[in-house]
């Protein structure tokens, strides 16, 4: 199993910087925004490394080491602290506060992967094909049809994943003559430009491998989808029962 | 060390490009002129406070910022999903050259703290900052984008 980091940090950005330099690594990624949910979150997942912002609202980065410290199952957790201050004084101000390291901003994250394997040992992700678990997350064959049902709330990293075993998915049906798939967005509850690419994606894909989609969603879905000029020309249906007769 | 010997116009200049370089990989060019596109913009700010007080502006328009986002984060302009990350990144940004600004100050004698950053924008509007004893105002360009960035300081209350 991989390490558990936990970033604080009040900004959106410097955590996704945080996630995007560990994702070769076989890492898993908290996040919280403030010391308080910080300490909250280090209490919680017990992290093996924590990622800390100095100036934060709430509570800051130095009020929630010294909580940690006080803490007997946190004080050992490592801990290297972001700061937008390298003056003589911040650094020494940081290095007794019983830090294992710090980083100035500006970084790149290969600045801070380098720090982190000065701490531990950082495995890279094997490029493995997806185990049958995991493709599940969204797969399900339904007789002569393959459903794929998304999450309720779709982000960038949600479109690279569904396409990276979609893929496989549609060489494993196309191999075994599956040739309809139903989309199922009977979950979202959020719409969002990454929804929009997600489905034209999926879309584009089965249609170069021959595959007929049907795509089911809620009528309120539904009818944002029809607004949107990629995605208005799409019929929607309002269950799987609904789509499947439709085939 | 007097206030008026603080080396303004070089760290600010020295900070912006290391930010951009570092965290953008922009490579910006200083321009000769004030000047900045009509149009929707945005700017970030930081605070100082303590034996000096001073205040920091980044402003940049609304598609420079979005480019901007897009270098940070990794992605496409279209990806951007809410003008939350954009106001995030831009209050980052100037967070981060305030503090370079803030530990250079700190380092000299001057000890003060840095603010959160925050986030004003719209179209056709002017800050006025008026009463500091040392301010510094420059120009860069990256392709066809201009970021003004402004500092302000002053000995403290």
């Amino acid at each position: 199993m991989g390490l558990k980091i936990l970033t604080v940090d009040d900004s959106k950005t410097i955590r996704m910087i945080v996630k995007k330099a560990f994702r070769p690594y076989d890492c898993q990624i908290v996040e919280g925004e403030n010391g308080v949910e910080g300490l909250a979150l280090a209490s919680k997942e017990k992290p093996d490394l924590i990622i800390l912002d100095i100036t934060m609202p709430v509570m800051n980065g130095a009020e929630m080491l010294s909580k940690m410290k006080e803490e007997p199952d946190l004080k050992n957790i490592p801990v290297i602290m972001l700061t937008a201050e390298a003056g003589k004084d911040n650094v020494m101000k940081i290095v007794q506060m019983g830090v294992k390291d710090y980083m100035v901003k500006p970084f790149k994250g290969e600045q801070l992967i380098e720090r982190v394997t000065k701490i531990m040992p950082l495995s890279e992700k094997k490029a493995e094909a997806p185990a049958e678990e995991e493709s599940s997350k969204y797969f399900n064959l339904d007789g002569d049809i393959q459903l794929l049902a998304v999450p309720s709330k779709i982000l960038r990293p949600t479109i690279v994943d569904v396409e990276s075993q979609l893929k496989p998915k549609l060489k494993e049906m196309s191999s075994g003559g599956i040739k309809k798939m139903i989309l199922d967005l009977s979950k979202i509850t959020e719409t969002n430009v990454s929804l929009i690419k997600l489905i034209i994606t999926i879309l584009d894909n089965c249609q170069l491998a021959g595959v007929k989609v049907l795509t089911v969603a809620s009528a309120s879905l539904g009818k944002e989808l029809k607004e949107f000029q990629e995605t208005g020309n799409i019929p929607i249906h309002f269950s799987i029962d609904d789509a499947k007769a439709a085939f | 060390m007097e206030l008026a010997t603080f080396d303004l116009p070089i760290f600010l200049r020295g900070a912006t490009r290391e930010v951009f370089d570092t965290m953008l990989s922009m490579e910006l060019n200083e321009q000769d002129t004030l000047s900045l596109a009509d149009g929707s913009r945005i700017v970030g700010s930081v605070s100082l406070a303590g034996s000096v007080s001073g205040t920091v502006n980044i402003h940049v328009s609304d598609t420079f910022a979005a480019q901007i986002t897009a270098n940070m984060l990794g992605m496409e302009i279209d990806e951007i999903e809410s003008d939350e990350e954009v106001h995030d990144v831009i209050g980052e940004l100037s967070n981060m050259i305030g503090g370079d600004l803030k530990s250079r100050l700190c380092d000299a004698g001057f000890i003060c703290e840095l603010s959160i950053p925050s986030i004003t924008s719209g179209r056709d509007f002017n800050i006025e900052s008026k009463g500091w004893a040392v301010k510094e105002s420059v120009c860069f360009q990256y392709q066809d984008h201009i970021a003004l960035i402004e500092a302000f300081i002053k000995n403290g209350g």
